[in-house]
């Protein structure tokens, strides 16, 4: 019970990936597997930032003069999960354009009804 | 001494600046890539001697690696950076005539994006670095392949999409497992701190940053988006995603098995999986009868070659991998270039509506042969000298299973030659023998094919012209020792 | 059947990721290069908030390449929608009273707010990418609010680039003078804690703002626009 409640984050965090590749391997319909996208995107975020945290710190602002550099997160993972929050916005912005136009040409967004490419 | 950063910073600058000039002058946007990589193409060329002597490492901010970023220009990136220049320059002012119709302002801001995320994974030395600007250029080509905005465009850029995704998304997940044990994202730092890859805590992060990056570099299973994708984007980005794309890709791998994991106990299954590649695309192309997913599967059998080639951990086999890299890139560059003006006068994909077209267009037909000879591997083209040199080395390890793979190569080579040659008997030797008036493509898009062709014959019939600047990169790529000192210290 | 084999696929990629969390117990101590940063950040860079300072400074050029993707992701959204017609002139309902009032109303107070988080960067939490968000989410309230109402193309495209090309031209003013790095921060340092130190650090976050907020303007606009 107490490994349940110590590792929450990761559990969390890995809970979201599961979900999301789940639903971009399962389902066909073309939304949903966005939202998936958008789903693994937040949990692999979630991620990083568990593994910047420090017991009991805070965060690595020094706002008032007399703080104490000693109990601070890293401020790294921060920095990537600035970087990765911005790549899904741009991913999720492009899908969903293509997915409009694609609805233009196939009248429908069931994965399945469009194949035409094949062998 | 010029400073390597202004290869990324530039094109970066006019890429930025293309919508104000938009506002001033249509008519000048599409020079602009031309004058890019032309200026990028010089500098390559001048920082090579100086790359060869000594690595140049910068810092950006003036902060000491491992607490700042910094680019690794060695004689692997100087080199790649010369080709992606070539290319570009070549490929650009072709598209001076082909692309006439869309929203071309934005078809040149894309393809200035596309070469700058590929010149910044080559020279970059931090991971996490390398993850943005790969997806700089995974996004680039998703919607430069939609660009037509047809059926088969829409639908094989979404499937890319969502592929090439989940591939970045696993990358990054291999970034933060790695970020956590060993606390810094620098290239060299990370191998410092790796001896060996045995322990799962570091063979699960490898694995997954191998798949992100195999996705891109179109390693079997992973490559179903391949033929779809190159067939349905115009022309002259298939030729750039082709050429540059996916051999980025394949490097971004390399640099992460030799420097960073120094895993040289995986490179047995990257042969066989190598091979495989080889195998699948050739019988793939073989049935086609689109051209273009035809040059697609043509292109996976070839990465297949060079994964075989760079598993072989010599200092000759690695050269003869980023020989065929080269090569590759001329030829299928040639192949993918001829084939436009081809579909765009005939009107239609298909093998069979090519029948006696060497008549009409003589020399775009003479092209697109060379550049299938060269990918065949018929002297004295730049093919045969780099698959030469990649059985040679083979042979030369002395074990009897390189040698039997070497025999397996030499079918995928036949089947290549087979189903070229189809395509070229088509051209010439059917179809009606009246005189139709000759309908050439426009000058200036046959000049930048007539430059590959030369390059082509030039490298096939001089190849130790190339032979110093391959041997340094391979070395740089096996000995990682020394890559660490140069940049720690 | 596809169920199952994705099922066995995504257990195989659990177990892995369980392998290597043994090795990183939650709430561990620090690491090498955080420490730097934490220890040394206020010197060398004169932010008061660490995590402006690693983003802007120690790995400014990932920063870079972030603007470039959500430039990227902008001119890519044009190009997909770009030869659709424009739908159709529907009969578009007039929003109520209130609500139109309302829009009109919070935009320029959210419009602050968001003018407010950039320029703070680097002293409270946010910078410019919070702060590009929000003033991105007062257009879209105008345009959900107040219907009929377009921004001007011409004025966002031309903040874009610019916002863009001063990002670039502050680094390339650092390899000239300074000390001939590209991004090095020549500008002094000035009091920690005050609005006006940091040196490049609040330029650089004010043209990210504007740049983002604009960029993220036009999504909204070709979206509504288009589809």
């Amino acid at each position: 019970m107490e490994f349940l409640t110590d590792n929450i984050y990761y559990i969390g965090a890995f809970g979201l990936i599961f979900i999301g590749l789940f639903i971009i391997l399962v389902k066909h319909n073309l939304i949903k597997v966005i939202i998936g996208l958008g789903i693994l995107d937040t949990g692999i975020n979630l991620f990083l930032i568990a593994i910047g945290y420090i017991n009991n710190g805070t965060a690595p602002i020094f706002s008032k003069p007399g703080l104490e550099a000693g109990n601070m997160v890293d401020p790294v993972p921060q920095a990537l999960v600035l970087t990765s929050i911005v790549i899904g916005v741009a991913i999720l912005a492009l899908a969903l354009s293509l997915a409009i136009r694609l609805y233009k040409h196939y009248g429908s967004l069931d994965l399945r009804k469009i194949k035409e490419q094949r062998w | 001494m010029v400073n390597p950063i202004l290869l990324i910073i530039v094109p970066l600058a006019f890429a930025f600046a293309l919508p104000i000039v938009g506002l001033i002058s249509k008519k000048i946007i599409k020079y602009i890539p031309v004058l890019v990589f032309l200026f990028n193409l010089i500098i390559s060329l001048l920082l090579i001697p100086k790359v060869l002597d000594q690595t140049i490492i910068v810092k950006i901010g003036g902060f000491q690696p491992p607490f700042g970023i910094n680019l690794f220009v060695g004689p692997v990136g100087i080199l790649f950076s010369t080709l992606i220049a070539l290319a570009g320059l070549l490929v650009s002012v072709y598209a001076l005539s082909y692309i006439k119709e869309g929203p071309q302002e934005k078809y040149h801001i894309l393809y200035l994006l596309l070469l700058t995320g590929a010149t910044g994974v080559v020279l970059t030395g931090d991971i996490f670095n390398l993850f943005v600007f790969f997806e700089i250029l995974c996004i680039s080509s998703y919607a430069l392949v939609a660009y037509f905005g047809n059926k088969a465009g829409i639908e094989s850029s979404i499937k890319y999409l969502i592929q090439g995704s989940v591939g970045s998304s696993l990358l990054l997940l291999g970034i933060g497992l790695l970020y956590g044990q060993l606390g810094t994202l620098n290239m060299a730092d990370i191998a410092n701190q790796i001896h060996s890859i045995s322990s799962p805590s570091i063979f699960v992060p490898m694995i997954f940053i191998i798949t992100g990056l195999g996705i891109e570099a179109a390693i079997f299973p992973l490559n179903a988006w391949l033929p779809d994708a190159h067939s349905s984007a115009p022309s002259s980005i298939s030729a750039i995603l082709s050429g540059i794309a996916i051999e980025v890709g394949l490097y971004a791998v390399i640099r992460v098995i030799f420097t960073i994991f120094n895993a040289s106990s995986f490179l047995m299954f990257f042969v066989f999986l190598g091979v495989l590649t080889l195998l699948i695309g050739e019988m793939s192309a073989f049935s086609q009868k689109n051209i273009k997913r035809m040059l697609a599967y043509s292109s996976i059998g070839q990465i297949g070659l060079i994964m075989f080639a760079v598993s072989l951990n010599t200092q000759l086999g690695v050269s003869a991998g980023l020989f065929q890299m080269i090569s590759h890139t001329l030829g299928k560059g040639l192949l993918f270039l001829s084939v436009g003006f081809l579909i765009y006068k005939t009107g239609s994909m298909e093998i069979s509506s090519f029948e006696g077209i060497g008549k009409k267009m003589p020399f775009t037909s003479l092209l697109f042969t060379i550049g299938a000879f060269s990918i065949v591997g018929l002297p004295p083209f730049a093919g045969f000298a780099s698959k030469f040199m990649i059985i040679r080395a083979a042979l030369s390890t002395g074990q009897l299973l390189f040698t039997i793979l070497v025999g397996v190569i030499l079918l995928g080579t036949v089947i290549e030659g087979a189903y070229f040659f189809k395509v070229i008997q088509s051209i010439y030797f059917k179809g009606n023998t009246d005189i139709i008036k000759s309908d050439e493509a426009p000058l200036i898009a046959l000049i930048p094919m007539f430059i590959f062709a030369l390059l082509i014959i030039f490298i096939g019939v001089y190849p130790d012209f190339l032979a110093k600047i391959l041997n340094s990169a391979a070395s740089e790529f096996i000995n990682r020792i020394d890559y660490i000192r140069s940049v720690l210290g | 059947m596809k169920k199952i084999i994705s099922l066995i696929l995504l257990f195989i990629i659990c177990l892995g990721i369980i392998f290597c969390l043994q090795k990183i117990p939650f709430g561990a101590a620090k690491t090498k290069v955080g420490n730097y940063y934490i220890d040394n950040g206020r010197e060398e860079t004169g932010a008061a908030n660490i995590v402006t300072s690693v983003v802007l400074n120690y790995r400014g050029f990932d920063t870079l390449g972030e603007v470039t993707i959500l430039f990227l992701a902008a001119m890519g959204l044009g190009t997909v929608l770009a030869t659709l017609q424009k739908k159709d002139k529907r009969q578009i309902e007039q929003a109520s009273l209130i609500l139109k009032t309302g829009c009109r109303f919070l935009f320029p107070l959210i419009l602050l707010f968001g003018a407010y988080i950039f320029f703070h960067g680097h002293l409270t939490p946010g910078g410019g990418f919070q702060g590009g968000a929000i003033i991105a989410s007062a257009f879209l309230l105008v345009y959900l609010g107040c219907r009929g109402r377009k921004i001007n193309e011409t004025g966002s495209k031309l903040t874009e680039s610019i916002g863009g090309l001063v990002f670039l031209i502050m680094g390339l003013i650092g390899l000239t003078l300074g000390g001939h790095y590209f991004l090095s921060n020549f500008i002094p340092k000035g009091e920690i804690n005050t609005l006006f130190s940091a040196g490049i650090i609040p330029i650089i976050y004010i043209a990210i703002g504007l740049k983002v907020g604009s960029e993220l303007t036009g999504i909204i606009d070709n979206l509504m626009e288009k589809s």
